[in-house]
């Protein structure tokens, strides 16, 4: 299959560089698979599990939020604000930040609230891909 | 000069040195911390880059786009103000305070913990993050999207920035950037910078969701390049004050040297007067 160069940047520095197949990531809309060809595109990303197919054919998995994708002719950038190899999620540190979330949903209001469900659904996405290596 | 005015001499040395010892410790660990941060501006920056870049994107490439993000309204000034957390920096957190320009119906939003304590009673946005050392990524976005809600609702119609610009190790800048509304330098006609994009939701939408990461990147960067300047003020600061002190240490030294002495040809003077009074008794 014919390769895309992709760059993943966070702001703790470029994570990754190189050809890749394929990439799925979950945009605010939904999960969108880019393959190598594809129209000039952009969409933000929001908390989801991102599959990345390798030229040689390797699948990694990571969880990956906030942020955006975008397609250009000559490179496809995937740029969020984290970004975590499935190999190198903490799931025990996971667990705990969910349980953490979990608690202050129940006593938070409005804005506060509102980050909470975000730190709670990033746990739960790295637990998932953490777990899925299993 | 007498036997007390060596001591007090002495005194002085081992009190100096001592001093010399901590500044020297506070500038090698300064000049540890220093790599790393200056490390971390440069992972930062392609992050924040490519989201303007983005964002001029989307602007320029779609002729009917509006947003409130990149009007002009009326109404009040948000700043966030870096500094330190701590002193003995030299000019670091003085030269900031003096170079920026705060109106009275400013909102402030202070990072570190000189920034609060110079802005007490002003009107704070959070004093949620007054410890500049400890803002990590999640922080910056926590207020990125705080941030953003509240321009959007109008509590305040612009936001601007100030922080030390991290130049090299030698140099550092104060520096206020604006970062609400957005400013797009308008399309220069040419035909050839107009790309089709597929936005998904749709264009406004896309730019209001990266309008929060946008703020979130540039307030990580400069509070990366501050807490880089504040370590190299320290640095030099605590440079000058080594070397200052050796040099004291080097001018007392030769003044206790010299009292010594003195004290020493006195001693001889008296002993050889005394000698030559036994002579002429006998």
């Amino acid at each position: 299959m014919s390769t895309f160069h992709l760059q993943i940047v966070t702001p703790d520095g470029l994570l990754f560089d190189g050809q890749a197949e394929k990439i799925i990531v979950r945009t605010i809309e939904g999960d969108v698979c880019i393959l190598s060809g594809h129209l000039e595109y952009m969409s933000p990303v929001a908390t989801g599990e991102a599959k990345i197919t390798l030229e040689d054919g390797k699948v990694r998995l990571a969880a990956c939020s906030g942020g955006l994708i975008s397609v250009r002719k000559d490179i496809t950038r995937l740029v969020a604000d984290t970004f975590e190899w499935a190999e190198n999620i903490d799931v025990h540190r996971a667990k705990k930040a969910k349980e953490a979330a979990e608690v202050q949903l129940k006593d938070k209001a409005d804005f506060e609230y509102k980050l909470a469900e975000l730190k709670l659904k990033r746990a739960l996405v790295r637990i998932q891909v953490g777990e899925s290596l299993k | 000069m007498s036997a007390s005015s060596m001591k007090s001499i002495k005194n002085r040395i081992k009190s100096i040195s001592s001093t010399m010892q901590i500044t020297k410790a506070m500038e090698l660990v300064a000049t540890s911390k220093m790599r790393k941060a200056s490390e971390r501006i440069q992972k930062s920056k392609p992050y924040f880059n490519i989201l303007r870049e983005t964002l001029e994107d989307i602007a320029r490439d779609n002729k009917d786009f509006s947003s409130v993000y990149t009007r002009d309204r009326k109404g009040k000034t948000c700043h966030i103000v870096i500094a330190g957390d701590r002193g003995l920096a030299g000019g670091y957190n003085s030269n900031l305070f003096k170079f920026i320009k705060v109106n009275k119906e400013d909102i402030i939003l202070p990072i570190g913990k000189k920034v609060s304590e110079y802005f007490e009673g002003a009107d704070i946005y959070t004093n949620a993050y007054s410890r500049a050392e400890h803002i990590k990524i999640s922080d910056c976005h926590a207020m990125g999207n705080a941030l953003a809600k509240s321009y959007e609702k109008g509590e305040f119609t612009r936001l601007v920035i100030s922080y030390t610009s991290y130049v090299n190790a030698l140099t550092q800048e104060p520096k206020t950037v604006s970062m609400l509304p957005v400013k797009i330098a308008a399309n220069e006609g040419n035909s050839e910078n107009h790309r089709l994009i597929i936005y998904e939701p749709d264009a406004e939408t896309a730019f209001a969701n990266i309008i929060p990461h946008y703020l979130s990147g540039m307030i990580y960067g400069a509070v990366s390049e501050s807490v880089a300047s504040e370590l190299s003020a320290r640095r030099n600061a605590m440079e000058a004050a080594t070397d200052n002190a050796s040099e004291m240490i080097n001018k007392l030294s030769l003044e206790y040297n010299r009292a010594r002495q003195a004290s020493i040809t006195r001693e001889l003077t008296e002993i050889v007067a005394g000698a030559e009074n036994l002579k002429q008794r006998n």
